[in-house]
């Protein structure tokens, strides 16, 4: 697996790499270099996202031992910005002439899967789901469906990101916070909205353990605008031997009390957040489940990364993650040690 | 064993008509759907066809049974209207009664209304009922209001995967049913015209300035359409217990990358190839059983000659009975496979096979040539109907004729 994200998930050491914070609202990758993944020539090209999906992508395939990759599932809740914003801005200035198809194609939802195909000469299925909290939830159901007909092994991620001009339109229903945040305190400061964030977090997937895997799916479920009462009932299937939740929690006062259920539901089992490192995003539930199996894989928690944690747990064998995008796509996963 | 999956209702609207009886009345009339546009805004207004449905949004919401309210994008009208029609003709008055799962497709969800006020949505100036469109851009909008609208509450997803978005939305349903996650999934696609797709396709220099001419030796490329289509999809054994009419049963399907280029198929279609092989390995039928392949057929340069030299490849001197149905409904996009997927029932059900329209020369590159005059009472009990899309999609569906 491999996660580009606004810390130091790409390259490095989790453990010793300091918590990268903000007070602008908005938390931004940090971008490895790109030329050992991206001939220089297509590197030009190529609009953030796309860089981003397919180096973290390539990473994923390195760092899983796996020779030959099979399906590539994506979950993308807005696809490339950039390029969107970009071939409307042309329509408009150029008056619908002469204008680069390039922007028009990278806008595409699937072009990032279409990319990583090329790259690894992936003739295997490939798909892309874009449905906000539940984009990358699908990819992963889609790639545990494939797992269970035989496929040998999946590509499955998740990318999102964030512009200037996105991250204003957003500003205009709610979606941040109004006044400016230290991503540190997110969680002492409840107030609507919550800090925008991005990422790109690739997992390659198989149906048995290999040496190199880092932890294993064993529960899964997602629920589409669901009542309090079922979220909790949805919780408490998952509850048998659960020693770590991590729960998506953002500081939106609006939201909150889905959370705080959760705590009730789970009282004395630790507890870690991680939007405050990713900020908030359609895919954000990708960060979490690398962030929950860096976790079962090393039985290290990045300290550092949780000063507001007094006590970190010290064995972790199940982890429950619950996330939710803004009240609507509800999302649990269960994850166990390998 | 895994369950069968049976088709059991259908909903469509498209430039041809509002409804499933509509389209196969002007297809078996030989009438296309392909013109100018009314609704979008565009220096190519009475220079690029379109196939536009032909309903302003206010009629289109008494079609979809909504009042006109804001928020509610042509992409949004255009399913619900669809979704409509598949529910009734499935016999589903509220989809409460059985757990239903919904598969959406889109390629640029609401782009259609939000290119309209994008630039005031981004200035700071202005404000006003604009604001309201500002989160039905993405694609998982119009699978939302669809959903709320209608009462989905089970599984939910949108798949956009450009033009082969909604054969793999129906694909997606199916293997969710065949792994028992649910009984009935109502699956298939939506796509509004819009500016932005127009000028895309323009600036790939692949939209013809004529009405588009699929496998024919002087084709210049595509025209542009918009619709959507929902087909309900069954598991047998809830089919039978409920006692559904089956209208007919899917009974295989293959998604495949080609791998080649972001936008252009391999010139041998590598793709195509592997797509329509896996599919008809997984239904069951032999070559020969194939009756009618609903090609792809963009009329796009690169598109025709890949997708012919996969039939040949396949198919050998035996090339079924072929056409494109993109002259009726221009090409719909992320809807295009749903729909094709509906056009494949009715070829099964009425014992048709569609003319491929504007059809006159050959390709110099095929040997094979596409059916150009409306058959009727031909036996159809296999059909392969094909999308495929930028980022090497290709996927393949294979229809069948339901026997006990």
């Amino acid at each position: 697996m491999a996660a580009i994200s606004p810390q130091a998930t790409f390259e490095g050491d989790i453990f010793s790499a300091p918590l990268v914070h903000t007070d602008s609202n908005l938390l931004t990758c940090m971008e490895p270099d790109y030329k050992p993944f991206i001939p220089a020539n297509s590197l030009r090209r190529m609009t953030r996202l796309l860089k981003m999906g397919l180096t973290t992508a390539l990473q994923s395939i390195r760092d899983s031992g796996v020779e030959a990759i099979g399906p590539i599932v994506t979950g993308t809740g807005k696809g490339s910005l950039q390029d969107t914003e970009k071939f409307i801005r042309e329509i408009e200035q150029y008056k619908e002439t002469a204008l680069n198809p390039t922007p028009f194609i990278q806008s595409t939802y699937n072009s990032v899967n279409g990319l990583i195909a090329l790259q690894v000469k992936g003739t295997a299925y490939n798909n892309t789901f874009v449905h906000r909290g539940f984009s990358f939830e699908n990819a992963l159901l889609d790639s545990m469906m494939l797992l269970a007909e035989g496929a040998p092994n999946t590509l499955t991620g998740a990318l999102e990101e964030m512009t200037a001009e996105h991250f204003y339109i957003k500003s205009r229903i709610g979606f941040w916070k109004s006044a400016p945040t230290d991503s540190r305190r997110l969680y002492d400061q409840l107030s609507p909205g919550s800090i925008g964030g991005e990422g790109a977090t690739f997992f390659v997937l198989t149906g048995t353990p290999t040496p190199d895997s880092k932890a294993a799916v064993t529960g899964f479920k997602m629920l589409y605008k669901p009542t309090a009462a079922k979220v909790a009932a949805g919780l408490t299937e998952f509850k048998d031997g659960i020693d770590l939740v991590l729960t998506g929690r953002n500081g939106d006062s609006r939201y909150e009390h889905f959370y705080q259920q959760a705590d009730a539901l789970f009282p004395g089992v630790p507890q870690l957040s991680f939007k405050h490192l990713c900020g908030e995003h359609d895919t954000a539930g990708a960060f979490g489940m690398w962030l929950a199996a860096q976790i079962l894989h090393t039985q290290r928690v990045p300290a550092q990364w949780f000063p507001m944690v007094k006590e970190l747990p010290a064995v972790v064998n199940r982890v429950l993650l619950y996330n939710h995008f803004y009240g609507e796509q509800h999302t649990a996963i269960v994850l166990e040690r390998v | 064993m895994a369950e069968r999956v049976f088709i059991t209702g259908m909903g469509m609207i498209t430039a041809i008509g509002d409804n499933v009886a509509e389209n196969l009345d002007q297809l078996r009339q030989q009438r296309s759907g392909l013109g100018y546009t009314s609704y979008i805004d565009t220096i190519y207004k009475e220079v690029l066809p379109v196939a536009e449905v032909k309903h302003p949004n206010d009629a289109l919401s008494a079609l979809a049974g909504i009042t006109p309210r804001e928020g509610y994008t042509r992409t949004t009208l255009l399913g619900l209207t669809a979704m409509r029609e598949a529910l009734q003709q499935a016999g589903i008055t509220d989809v409460q009664t059985a757990p239903t799962g919904f598969i959406n497709a889109s390629t640029v969800g609401g782009m259609c209304d939000t290119e309209k006020v994008y630039f005031d949505i981004v200035d700071p100036a202005k404000s006003g009922t604009f604001l309201q469109y500002i989160d039905t851009l993405d694609c998982a909008d119009c699978t939302q209001r669809i959903a709320d609208t209608v009462g989905f509450s089970e599984h939910i997803a949108t798949i956009s995967t450009a033009c082969s978005s909604s054969a793999n939305a129906l694909m997606f349903g199916a293997r969710m049913i065949k792994q028992g996650f649910l009984p009935r999934m109502v699956c298939g696609g939506t796509e509004a015209l819009t500016r932005f797709t127009l000028n895309g396709f323009n600036s790939l220099k692949n939209v013809d300035k004529q009405f588009c001419r699929p496998f024919d030796q002087q084709r210049t490329g595509l025209n542009l359409g918009e619709g959507a289509a929902y087909l309900v999809l069954e598991s047998e054994s809830f089919a039978r217990a409920n006692n559904s009419r089956i209208l007919a049963e899917f009974t295989g399907y293959c998604n495949a990358n080609e791998a080649f280029h972001p936008t252009s198929p391999s010139p041998d279609g590598d793709g195509a190839y592997e797509a329509m092989k896996a599919a008809l390995a997984m239904s069951g039928r032999t070559l020969e059983e194939v009756d009618y392949i609903n090609v792809h057929g963009t009329a796009t340069l690169n598109n025709d000659v890949s997708e012919g030299k996969a039939l040949e490849r396949l198919f050998g001197n035996n090339v079924p009975l072929f056409s494109s149905t993109k002259p009726f409904t221009g090409h719909t996009l992320a809807a295009a496979g749903a729909i094709e997927a509906i056009y494949a029932v009715l070829a099964i059900q009425q014992g048709l096979i569609f003319p491929n329209l504007n059809f006159k020369e050959k390709m110099e590159e095929l040997n094979i040539a596409p059916v150009t005059e409306l058959m009727e009472g031909v036996s159809v009990n296999n059909v392969i109907s094909n999308s495929f899309g930028f980022g090497g999609n290709n996927a393949s569906l294979v229809i069948s004729k339901y026997e006990g």
